[in-house]
Parts: C-alpha cells; sequence; structure tokens
C-alpha cells in the first residue's frame, strides 16, 4: 500500500506518462483526476496507480505538443509560458501549485500574467521552447520501457503541430480580422476556406495566425 | 535615481505620512481628536448630509440605469473571455466580500436599536418594529451594493478592457487621459488611499469591540478597553507572521470557513427561531422598503434635529463608500468575462435579496423575542450594549453555547481576513496599481491600519468610528460621482470597439 498523499497541482507518472493533477475528487473510486501534459487529454486514475514527481530546473518535458525546459537563466518575458513550483498567491490570486500560465507583463518584483494573477518571480520557473542539450527529459518515468508505438509517437509530436482539415484559424492582424478553416493540404501548400493558399509554414507562424480550434474537436 | 523612485512611491509617502499624522494626533491630544471628530459629526448632519444622501441615491439610479441601458451586452475583458468563476461560486464570494464583519455586528443590534429608538413615531409599538426592520433593509440593500457596482464595474472595464494598472486612477482614464500618471492621478490615488484606511479601520475596531465582547459572554473576560487593545495587538501578530512566512494560503482556508460558518448560523438559526415569523418579516418588510424607498432615500430632517440620520443612515453610506476600493477591487477581480448586465444583476440585485435574507433571519428573530418577552429592559440592554447584541440574542435561544461559540468563531476569523486581505489591497493603490505589493510596504499598511484602529478606539470607541469614516470618506464620495461620467465614457467607447469587431466578424 502506497502511503501518498495525491494533491491538486502535483506532477505524477501514470500509464508511464506525465501528467498533472486537476483535481482529487474524494467521493469517487477514480479519485486522482489528470490532465496529460502532452496533449492536455483527460485521465481518470487512483491514487494507487500514480507516481509523484517534483519537476526542477532543465527539466524538459513536452507541454501541448511544445518542447519545453525549465529554466531560470533568463528574465520572463511577454508571452512566455511559466510553470508555479512554489504558489503563495495572495488576496486576488487564483492559481494553485504547477499551474502553466502566460506571462502578460513584467513588473521589479514579478510578472502579471494574463489570468490577471500577480507572481513573485521566486515562484515560479520559465518554460523555454526547446529541449536544452543539458536537460532531463520527464515526459516519461522510464525511458526504457517504452513500447514502439509510443516512440513513434513522439516523433510524431512534430506532425501533430501541423495543420489538418478542419482546423480554424484566426489571422492577427489589427486591420483585418478574419477567421478561416483549413479546407485542404498539398504538400506544404495550405488551402483555408475563403479561397486563401499559403505554405504551412506562413500558418503556423504564431505572430501572424492564431490556431483556435478543430472542428473536429468539438 | 533617488528622486525617481521618491515619485514612484509618492502616493505610498504621502498617504503614509497623513495617516500618521492622525494616528500622532489621536495619541497625543486625544481630547483634542474626540473635540474635533465632534465638531466633524454637528458639521456633517448639516453641510455633508445632502452630498452623501444624494450621491448614494444617484449611484442606485445610475446603476439600474445601466442594467437597461445599450451598455448591458458589454463584455468585461475580450469578446471571447469567459467567466472564471461558476456563477454559484461567483454570487458566494461577492457576498462574502461586501459583508464581512459588519453584517454579524449589525444583524442583531440594528433592527432592536431601531425598535427601541425609531427614526419616527413611538418606540416599543408594532409600528415601530416594522420601521426597524424597514430601514434595516434600506442601510443593508441596494445602495451599498450599488456603491460596489459602480466602482467595480470602473475598476473592471478599465483593468480588463482598457488594459491599465488596477489603481483607482485608473478609472479615471477616458477623462483625463494620460494625466491619470501625473499629479491629478496620484492625489485620486491618496484620496482612495485614505479612505480605504478609514473604512478598515471602522471595520477592524467594530470587530475588537465585538471580539472583547464574544470572549466576555463565553470566557468571562472583561470587556474593556484594555482587552480590546490587546485584541488588536495579537490579531496584528498573526497577520505580520502570515505575510512573512507564507501562511496566507491559511488565511484563505480560514475565509472558506468563515462562509460555511456564516451559513450553518443562518440555517439554524432559521429552525431554532419563529420560522413562519421570519418568512412573513422578510416580505413585509420587503414591501414597505420597495414602497418608501424614495422617501428613505432622501430622507433629511430640515425643521429638526439630523442626528438619527446621521449616526445611522450617513455613517452607513460613508463607511461604504471608504470600503468601496476594497470590496471594488475583488469583485472586479472575480468578474471577468462577464457582462455589464450580468455584473449588475449579480452585484446589485442579487446580493440585496441575501442582505435583506440575512437580515430578516437575525432581526427578525430579535425583534420577535423582544416584543413576545414584552420585555423593554432586554430591548433597551442591546440597545445599549451593541457589540453584546448578537451573544445576548443568542442566549434566548436554544442551543446559546454553540450559537455563541459559532459566532465568535465566526467573528474573530472575519477580523483576521478582512485584516490581512486589506493590507495586500492597501499594498496595491499605494503602489500604483501593481498586482505584486511588497511585503514591507504590506507589513507598513498592517501596522498602520490596527493603529488607526486602536488610536479611533482610544478616543471614544464606536461613535467616533463613525465620525471618522463620515469625514474621511467625503472627498472619496466627490471622487466617485466623476467615476460615474468616466464610467460612462468608457463604456461608450467600448461600445464602438465592441460594436467593430462584430461587424468584422459579419463579413
Amino acid at each position: 500500500m502506497k502511503l501518498f498523499q495525491v494533491r491538486k497541482g502535483q506532477f505524477v507518472y501514470y500509464k508511464n506518462e506525465l501528467h498533472r493533477v486537476y483535481s482529487v475528487k474524494a467521493m469517487y473510486r477514480q479519485s486522482v483526476h489528470l490532465m496529460r501534459l502532452r496533449d492536455l487529454t483527460q485521465h481518470l486514475s487512483s491514487a494507487a496507480e500514480v507516481e509523484k514527481y517534483h519537476p526542477k530546473e532543465l527539466d524538459s518535458f513536452i507541454f501541448n505538443k511544445n518542447v519545453y525546459t525549465l529554466s531560470k537563466d533568463r528574465k520572463a518575458e511577454e508571452g512566455d509560458f511559466i510553470l508555479i513550483t512554489n504558489p503563495n498567491p495572495d488576496y486576488l490570486d487564483h492559481y494553485s501549485l504547477n499551474e502553466i500560465e502566460v506571462v502578460a507583463t513584467v513588473e521589479n518584483k514579478g510578472v502579471i500574467t494574463n489570468k490577471s494573477n500577480g507572481i513573485r518571480h521566486h515562484e515560479y520557473l520559465l518554460m523555454v521552447p526547446g529541449r536544452h542539450e543539458h536537460s532531463n527529459p520527464i515526459e516519461y518515468r522510464d525511458i526504457q520501457n517504452i513500447d514502439e508505438s509510443n516512440l513513434k509517437e513522439q516523433s510524431d509530436v512534430n506532425n501533430d503541430m501541423l495543420p489538418t482539415i478542419g482546423d480554424v484559424y484566426r489571422k492577427n492582424d489589427q486591420d483585418d480580422l478574419m477567421e478561416a478553416m483549413v479546407v485542404g493540404i498539398k504538400n506544404n501548400m495550405i488551402f483555408l476556406g475563403g479561397g486563401l493558399e499559403l505554405p504551412d509554414e506562413d500558418l503556423m507562424n504564431t505572430e501572424k495566425w492564431e490556431f483556435l480550434y478543430n472542428l473536429l474537436d468539438k | 535615481m533617488n528622486a525617481n523612485k521618491l515619485k514612484e512611491n509618492s502616493v505610498f509617502i504621502i498617504s503614509l505620512i497623513l495617516t500618521l499624522i492622525f494616528i500622532a494626533w489621536g495619541v497625543f491630544f486625544t481630547d483634542l481628536l474626540t473635540k474635533v471628530t465632534n465638531a466633524i459629526y454637528t458639521t456633517s448632519i448639516d453641510y455633508l448630509g445632502w452630498v452623501y444622501i444624494g450621491a448614494t441615491l444617484f449611484f442606485v439610479i445610475f446603476s439600474i440605469y445601466l442594467l437597461f441601458s445599450k451598455y448591458g451586452h458589454i463584455r468585461l475583458g475580450k469578446t471571447t473571455d469567459r467567466p472564471d468563476f461558476n456563477t454559484a461560486s461567483w454570487l458566494a464570494m461577492l457576498f462574502g466580500a461586501g459583508m464581512g464583519i459588519g453584517i454579524v455586528y449589525w444583524s442583531v443590534a440594528e433592527p432592536v436599536t431601531h425598535y427601541t429608538k425609531p427614526p419616527y413615531g413611538e418606540a416599543y409599538t408594532t409600528d415601530a418594529a416594522n420601521v426597524a426592520m424597514q430601514y434595516t433593509f434600506f442601510h443593508w440593500g441596494l445602495h451599498p451594493w450599488a456603491i460596489y457596482t459602480v466602482i467595480g464595474l470602473a475598476l473592471a472595464l478599465c483593468q480588463y478592457n482598457k488594459k491599465l494598472p488596477a489603481a483607482i486612477s485608473s478609472v479615471f482614464y477616458p477623462l483625463l487621459k494620460d494625466k491619470i500618471y501625473g499629479p491629478i492621478g496620484k492625489t485620486i490615488d491618496i484620496l482612495s488611499v485614505f479612505a480605504t484606511v478609514f473604512g478598515i479601520a471602522t471595520s477592524l475596531g467594530l470587530g475588537a469591540l465585538q471580539v472583547t465582547a464574544g470572549m466576555h459572554s463565553i470566557f468571562g473576560v472583561p470587556n474593556t478597553l484594555i482587552v480590546q487593545l490587546i485584541v488588536i495587538v495579537v490579531a496584528t501578530v498573526i497577520f505580520l507572521i502570515s505575510i512573512n512566512t507564507g501562511l496566507e494560503k491559511g488565511i484563505q482556508y480560514l475565509s472558506n470557513a468563515a462562509m460555511i460558518i456564516s451559513v450553518a448560523i443562518l440555517l439554524l438559526i432559521l429552525m431554532v427561531g419563529p420560522t413562519l415569523t421570519i418568512i412573513k418579516i422578510f416580505f413585509n418588510t420587503t414591501g414597505l422598503y420597495i414602497n418608501d424607498f424614495i422617501h428613505m432615500s432622501l430622507r433629511m430632517r430640515p425643521f429638526g434635529q439630523g442626528e438619527w440620520i446621521a449616526s445611522w443612515t450617513l455613517f452607513y453610506w460613508a463607511w461604504w463608500i471608504a470600503w468601496a476600493p476594497f470590496v471594488g477591487m475583488f469583485i472586479a477581480r472575480i468578474s471577468r468575462g462577464r457582462t455589464v448586465k450580468e455584473f449588475i444583476i449579480g452585484v446589485l440585485i442579487v446580493p440585496t435579496l441575501g442582505t435583506c435574507l440575512w437580515m430578516s433571519i437575525f432581526g427578525g428573530s430579535a425583534l420577535d423575542l423582544v416584543i413576545n418577552s414584552e420585555n423593554h429592559e432586554l430591548a433597551k440592554y442591546i440597545a445599549d450594549n451593541v457589540s453584546l447584541a448578537i451573544f445576548t440574542f443568542f442566549d434566548y435561544l436554544p442551543l446559546s453555547s454553540i450559537l455563541s461559540l459559532m459566532g465568535f468563531a465566526l467573528v474573530a476569523i472575519y477580523y483576521v481576513t478582512v485584516a490581512d486581505t486589506s493590507t495586500f489591497v492597501l499594498g496595491m493603490l499605494s503602489e500604483g496599481g501593481t498586482l505584486n505589493p511588497s511585503n514591507k510596504i504590506k507589513m507598513t499598511w498592517g501596522i498602520i491600519q490596527s493603529a488607526v484602529a486602536a488610536v479611533l478606539l482610544l478616543s471614544g470607541g464606536l461613535t467616533v468610528l463613525q465620525t471618522a469614516s463620515i469625514a474621511a470618506a467625503f472627498p472619496f464620495a466627490i471622487i466617485m460621482i466623476f467615476m460615474c461620467y468616466s464610467l460612462l465614457k468608457g463604456l461608450n467607447s467600448e461600445l464602438e470597439v465592441q460594436a467593430r469587431k462584430k461587424k468584422v466578424k459579419e463579413y
């Protein structure tokens, strides 16, 4: 029997993959509710099936199909993702352990996220895109025992991020607001509704286009 | 560099100096302070009364206008934002923020005091009882929540739609543009900090009175000024420790506990009290309240003594206004993603119903007790010892020791949570609206607000608390009137922005 208390926010391994506990519902048999960090899907489990992990500097993992390395090397900037590892919320704040938020403004003493939380600099680790060369990959607990299908999936991570039919994008342009759906793909050319045609790297440039949702996910 | 830093902290430094002067005055010239506050008290009845009365009624009308106006569909935040909290917990949080110590302190004391000393008519009659409930509804009903609606809406709009810092001066951006970062903006911020310190000190003062009264009735501790001051010191030490050790999470748990205890007490009294009478009182008083709304809202006594109005209505209006920056910040924070219409229904209408229900249950059963026992002495005792009121009332109910303990726990928790959370808001207001106020500034305000509460108690207790908030809130009441105009301008420009976006979408 494992004497381990699962709490909201903890990073845990479940079926060998890294998850975040988003809720603990003591009344249910499957009391531990998890979110898989790799693709933000929900999974239900029980305390016996999970194993705690404490994220630290230079750990790297996949969050929503992108690889990030936890770092303290540089200061946070607007638009950066942060992982709140040492939460100490004030009266008007609403965040908990290991929450991932986006920086909206940087102040002397801390940052303000786009959820209007004021977070001091010592409360978080910066999530720097990409895998640092000395980083310690943590998305799998036991990298030896991963079955092949999982490995294949991992190499497909980049493919996962490519536009697929049914993706709805919004153009990031103040004067010319528009939303369009991917209706066709031919090699590197993406066809959007409304007769637009552009190369995939243009559509994946987050400064120009913002991914909203996929029609099939709804 | 140094001059720059001084300029950056000017709001903090000036408001700190102003409050320190006040504290020094109270400690070294206590008699003079009592005299001056008495003078202000009389002046406020004659000269300031109509401003408070007029402004507060105006806020009610203005909020109701906004509810039905073309601005109703404007969303606080981006058009794609959705509320962070579900509606039930949002309403619970709103109600908790606006209530606090006051509702526990006054819910029994106010109706019974009105019954013994009604605003008009003869005391100890059935009419007096009805008038007592009616005025309690009036003081805790639409008016306070309209004040919170105006300031909360203005703060939410400027933070989420205009992306300005969370300071009171930001609200004036539509009127003053970049001048909000200059001396005018700083003056607004200083006045808002000053009003807030007194609003909080009033609550802390009432809290200290009641915690002491509770200890007196449960544990037999003497009910004296010294004990009240000790309560303030102990609470100050507790929340200073919590700021420094990261125990603030614990304070959040405490405030959740306060909500649960409130509901439990409410249900318990509804069950052990005169349930049917309470329901009748709720309906009857709601009718009276709606019927006499305008008369009560504008009631002054041009041909008589206005003391009753000053010690009740004016005190409440001033207290709510002094509280408004504190509550407004909180309401704005939890309301992102709501539309203006949702916001006004949630902040004006629903909490008003909630407070009226609370007052019917507490005040109604207390009045029922006093009237049925035909014990004028009891009524007089409650009216003379307002801080003991709720515990005296519990003594006459079944399960009295449990109720007293719960009531005491509730007051003590409210006291510590208000003292703790207000340091954060004061830090924020005095540091230009940052969401990361430094611990040093938070601790300074923590000590200052306790000192102000102590000084006010030292120089005369409840009456001085009431007078001080009437005087300190006055400049801020004027600021709030301009805030309405600024809010209207801000909503107008937002209407254009959101309409333009919608048009683009339709293509």
